[in-house]
């Protein structure tokens, strides 16, 4: 792993209620990476203590223990500020503002260079398809639109990180697919992206690692590929399979599922090639071939649903 | 730069408070029935004694004032403390914070942003006081700065109290907590009047720790008359308006370090 851009170790957090007498455990020793130039995906259902994890790499909390690094420096130090871009799980604004005086306020905030504000902001507006609603007051905006907004605020700064709290939260398909071009294009462009997110098979597209906590504790992390396996199974379709084939299949493990568009067949991939070619010898038209990976949903609802801990 | 980019937000924010304009509106039907007393002064004042009128109609003007500038303390504290909470509650105070923005920056901006506030109540306040000394056919002797100085100072330190509390309290409760500040800080002034031992020994300590209103108060430079006028010295009020700043610097400096603290998200 390259240079890490957050390192979160062995950290941990309560909420007390001092009136109530009551300690909640937000996050237990919950430690991980994510380097530099990586998408990563933070992954846990309601409660499991994602956003507490973001407020404290921001340093809008304090950890009570533990120790959290963003870009080298600690939690809310304003030199790793300067290289963040973070958008709020729901963002709130000035709604009396419009979007342009709302940029100007945030760039005048990053330090940013004022006299260059009119086109950069122009482009961002553009960028997250707002450009026409620019003198549009805020409070007059949709759910979708003040979430791109939120994302052009966090882009403001050309930041090497990005901290997205459920980035897609409120958009429709269409906007949930011009955010996930913009994580694309931001990839390329070689930023950092952390985000949290519960539409997963949008999360597995377009990330390099997921890190998996429930109840404030880590349940799993990696890479994609080491999460899901690499494609050690394969799923033929043909037009049809002679029912000779049959136990040959059973034999190497196969399943064989007969639908009204074809033979959907799951076998080993070993047995690939001499599959394939038994099946056009058979006179059956192999219509597709493709490795079986399990989805992070499966992977996901199986650990969640497990309550399994490392 | 970014204290101030804040402090102008924050102005700009009091400006579209619908609970403000509000104030506002009502604060100034108030004062148009209080100004109703002075026209007959005026008249009264036509057939008798000039100097008795005088002393009259300048009495009224301290009272009216004293309503409109002891409102402004009010005022003064509820921006404070709604300045930080609803940043809070409604959470626009992540994404201002996402920004290369310290604690202490933010609170002074927002504190930067009351004292702009508070700085066109002061302006008003003054305007007003000419006005009903005008509508009753006197003029104030006072000197200007005087009755700008004192009563920003007086803000300054019942918006920094405010700040403090807000940091670690409900802004209700802070609202609460600072009026009762200020009513026993006036109850608590030194008096010519007997007081029983004991009460002397609890009133003592209480009035050196709270802030002295009446010291800061403008309204004893609205009472002078032609006859009764005379320059206070310059170290007089030196020694006054120093007292009142420190007192909100050390409030300001408790304020950010309670701030610098806290969680800035509602768990």
């Amino acid at each position: 792993m390259t240079t890490a851009a957050i390192e979160f170790k062995e950290v941990t957090k309560v909420y007390r209620r001092r009136l109530a007498g009551q300690e909640v455990p937000a996050l237990t020793h919950v430690s991980f990476e994510v380097g530099a130039g990586e998408v990563c995906a933070f992954l846990g259902p309601n409660g499991a203590g994602k956003t507490t994890s973001i407020n404290i790499l921001m340093g809008f909390l304090y950890a009570d223990g533990g120790e959290i690094r963003v870009l080298g420096y600690e939690p809310g130090d304003v030199r790793a500020k300067q290289k963040i871009g973070f958008v709020p799980e729901n963002f709130a604004f000035y709604k009396y503002l419009n979007a342009e005086k709302l940029l100007r306020f945030h760039l005048a905030l990053a330090g940013g260079d004022m006299s260059k504000s009119i086109g950069l902001i122009r482009d961002l507006l553009f960028k997250v398809q707002l450009t026409g609603y620019e003198k549009l007051k805020i409070g007059k905006y949709s759910r979708g639109m003040v979430q791109r907004l939120g994302i052009a605020q966090a882009l403001l700064s050309d930041p090497q990180l990005l901290i997205l709290d459920e980035p897609t939260s409120g958009l429709d398909p269409a906007g949930r697919k011009e955010v996930k071009d913009l994580i694309h294009a931001m990839r390329n462009e070689g930023k950092t992206i952390f985000l949290s997110s519960h539409i997963l098979s949008e999360v597995e597209e377009i990330s390099d690692r997921a890190v998996i906590i429930n109840k404030g504790r880590l349940v799993r992390m990696g890479s994609l590929n080491e999460l899901l396996g690499t494609g050690d199974v394969i799923e033929i379709v043909t037009d049809q399979l002679p029912a000779e084939m049959e136990p040959m299949l059973a034999e190497w493990g196969a399943t064989i599922d007969r639908g009204a568009h074809g033979v959907r067949i799951v076998a080993g991939a070993t047995h690939k090639r001499e599959l394939a070619e038994k099946l056009w010898a058979g006179g059956c038209d192999v219509v597709s071939m493709v490795p079986v990976r399990s989805s992070l949903e499966d992977l996901y609802m199986k650990l969640v649903g497990s309550g399994e801990a490392v | 730069m970014k204290v101030w980019t804040i402090a102008l937000s924050t102005f700009g924010s009091f400006l579209r408070n619908r609970l403000l304009i509000v104030f506002g509106v009502v604060f100034a039907c108030t004062v148009l029935l209080m100004m109703t007393p002075l026209l007959g002064a005026k008249a009264m004042a036509k057939m008798g004694n000039s100097q008795q009128a005088e002393v009259m109609v300048l009495g009224m003007v301290s009272a009216i004032m004293f309503f409109v500038s002891g409102t402004g303390s009010l005022l003064a504290a509820w921006c404070a403390a709604d300045a930080v909470a609803s940043e809070m509650k409604s959470g626009t105070i992540l994404a201002v914070m996402a920004r290369p923005v310290k604690r202490w920056e933010f609170l002074l901006g927002k504190y930067a942003g009351v004292m702009l506030l508070m700085w066109v109540y002061v302006v008003m306040m003054y305007g007003l006081s000419w006005l009903l000394a005008w509508i009753g056919g006197e003029r104030i002797h006072s000197t200007t700065w005087v009755l700008l100085v004192y009563p920003m100072v007086r803000y300054a330190v019942y918006s920094a109290v405010a700040m403090a509390l807000v940091t670690v309290l409900h802004p209700l409760v802070t609202m609460g907590a600072t009026l009762i500040m200020a009513v026993v800080a006036l109850i608590v002034e030194p008096t010519t009047q007997a007081m029983t031992s004991n009460w002397k020994y609890l009133r003592v300590p209480i009035w050196i720790v709270l802030p002295s209103t009446s010291l800061l108060s403008e309204e004893r430079f609205l009472t002078i008359t032609h006859a009764s006028l005379k320059q206070a010295g310059w170290l007089e009020h030196l020694t006054t308006v120093t007292y009142g700043l420190d007192y909100a610097l050390v409030f300001v400096l408790i304020a950010m370090w309670s701030f610098h603290y806290r969680s800035l998200t509602r768990d």
